[in-house]
């Protein structure tokens, strides 16, 4: 087949889709680094804390690449300044382009839980189902807490002079069951429903090519082309496939996140009786 | 009417003053109110409190702890009774110079076969700080003896500081020998550790709850249907 013949969508601008691999290397880095720290007393994380230079430098990568990640934060808050409509504001917000979440994103899971059930035709989503926001929220929020709580335990001493030093504790333990709660949720939710599942399988390439096929989005986001297409903004928003030199790349990118996501999540697993909690 | 006799002492007392009497008197009412010791008007220290909080001294002169500890420790309980009687013996030990006087074969045994879950902390697991890096060698004051390294009074500057350079008080208040977040003699231990754990817990398994089946469901349904939108992924 092909590559020019296939008739894509739009979906993801080049500044999102840059935000999503900077998030996917210093997502993965954080989590090797984390990981390797938490299972220092195994083998699994020597071998991990090993790759970043032993247990001492593990913890200097880790507090930079976080800093890099905050910084990324700050700059992805201002970009969203610039994204949000103003002249139409607070309504805007809650539009069918907006990834804030509306009443309508608990209906669209009730009833993609009753096409599931073979009780219904597959719902029609638009441009973001609901799964997405979640994901889009909970990335948001996680940030807020890993970061707030990773800069204090990264700098102790300075912090414990705002705080009291047994916050450290608390910050400990929150830092942990969130970081536990994103990767699980990325290991195993996000990798599944973007590679494994039998619509998307081997790969959603939509975040990192840009664009989705259009008889795929037709099936899954049928409300957003219908949309698009009323509005006669649908031909404005087709591309060509990619080159597939550079869809290979995609693919090796995709799988290698996959594979060292699935390799810390089995590690994690198969080695958490050997630790101390 | 009979004259009233004052008795001899009083009729002296009421003899006029000389002069330089009701000089001294003025003078002694401008000069400046009383003090307890000369020595606070001269030091270069201003914040006496804050001193004795974060040094253990007032002045040149080591001073005993204070009763509430500068910074409020979750778990340590300060009260009249704060150990069950049967616990007699570890409230008279956590004040002794020596923490481990009279116990039977002392020099045969080691920290952890009295004190195992101790051992258990990131501070020795993770980074190979034995006991006494810490705590000290022989004799092992207890933790709040006056003169212990280890009282809190002194313990962020004594033995924090030899690593965490800076360390303050706050800072010292780190709970190192953390108790187990999830158990529920954390709740009146450490109550804020205990509810951040629950807390968090309860988010992280909410969200598994709704998501783990939603995709599993997902994933078996999708291999139940025909693909549309070709091969090849999306």
């Amino acid at each position: 087949m092909d590559h020019k013949s296939r008739i894509r969508i739009l979906r993801f601008s080049p500044v999102q889709r840059l935000f999503h691999i900077l998030l996917v290397i210093s997502f993965l880095v954080q989590s090797a680094t984390g990981v390797g720290r938490m299972f220092i007393e195994t083998g699994f994380g020597r071998l991990l804390c090993y790759i970043f230079g032993g247990y001492g430098m593990a913890r200097v990568v880790h507090i930079y690449v976080g800093i890099f990640m905050i910084l990324g934060f700050g700059v992805h808050a201002v970009y969203l300044m610039f994204k949000v409509d103003w002249r139409r504001f607070p309504g805007s917000l809650f539009s069918e382009d907006s990834i804030v979440p509306r009443p309508s994103d608990i209906k669209g899971f009730f009833s993609h839980m009753q096409w599931m059930f073979g009780r219904r035709s597959f719902p029609p989503f638009d441009r973001w189902g609901f799964w997405e926001k979640f994901d889009y929220w909970a990335v948001f929020w996680g940030m807020v807490i890993i970061g707030s709580t990773g800069l204090i335990m990264a700098f102790p001493v300075q912090s414990s002079r705002y705080i009291p030093g047994w916050f450290l504790n608390v910050a400990f333990w929150i830092h942990r069951i969130e970081a536990i709660l994103a990767m699980g949720h990325v290991f195993i939710i996000h990798f599944f429903i973007a590679h494994l599942r039998r619509h998307n399988f081997p790969m959603d390439r939509a975040m990192f090519e840009g664009s989705v096929s259009i008889e795929s989005a037709r099936h899954e986001r049928a409300a957003w082309i219908q949309r698009l297409e009323k509005e006669g903004r649908l031909r404005t928003l087709m591309v060509e496939d990619a080159h597939p030199i550079r869809r290979a790349v995609y693919y090796v990118v995709g799988y290698s996140a996959m594979f060292i996501g699935l390799f810390l999540l089995f590690g994690g697993l198969l080695n958490s009786p050997d630790i101390t909690w | 009417m009979k004259s009233i006799q004052f008795p001899y002492s009083v009729a002296l007392r009421l003899k006029p003053m000389p002069p330089v009497f009701y000089l001294l008197l003025v003078l002694m009412l401008a000069a400046p109110g009383p003090v307890r010791s000369q020595e606070e008007v001269i030091t270069s220290y201003r914040h006496f409190r804050e001193r004795e909080y974060s040094t253990g001294y007032y002045e040149d002169y080591e001073v005993r702890p204070l009763k509430q500890a500068p910074v409020a420790i979750p778990g340590v309980r300060i009260g009249t009774f704060p150990y069950s009687p049967s616990a007699a013996e570890v409230r008279i030990r956590t004040r002794l110079a020596d923490s481990h006087r009279g116990i039977k074969f002392y020099e045969l045994q080691q920290c952890k076969d009295c004190h195992p879950r101790n051992a258990l902390n990131n501070h020795t697991v993770r980074a190979n700080i034995t006991c006494r890096q810490c705590h000290g060698g022989e004799p092992i004051a207890s933790i709040n003896h006056y003169f212990s390294p280890m009282n809190p009074i002194r313990r962020h500057a004594y033995i924090c500081s030899k690593c965490h350079q800076g360390a303050n008080v706050s800072f010292a208040s780190y709970v190192i020998h953390e108790p187990f977040p999830a158990d529920v003699g954390t709740l009146e231990e450490f109550p804020v550790l205990f509810a951040a754990f629950w807390f968090m817990v309860a988010i992280a398994v909410g969200t598994f709850l709704v998501f783990l089946p939603h995709t599993a469901l997902w994933g078996v349904r999708e291999l139940l249907t025909k693909k549309k939108g070709g091969a090849g992924g999306s």
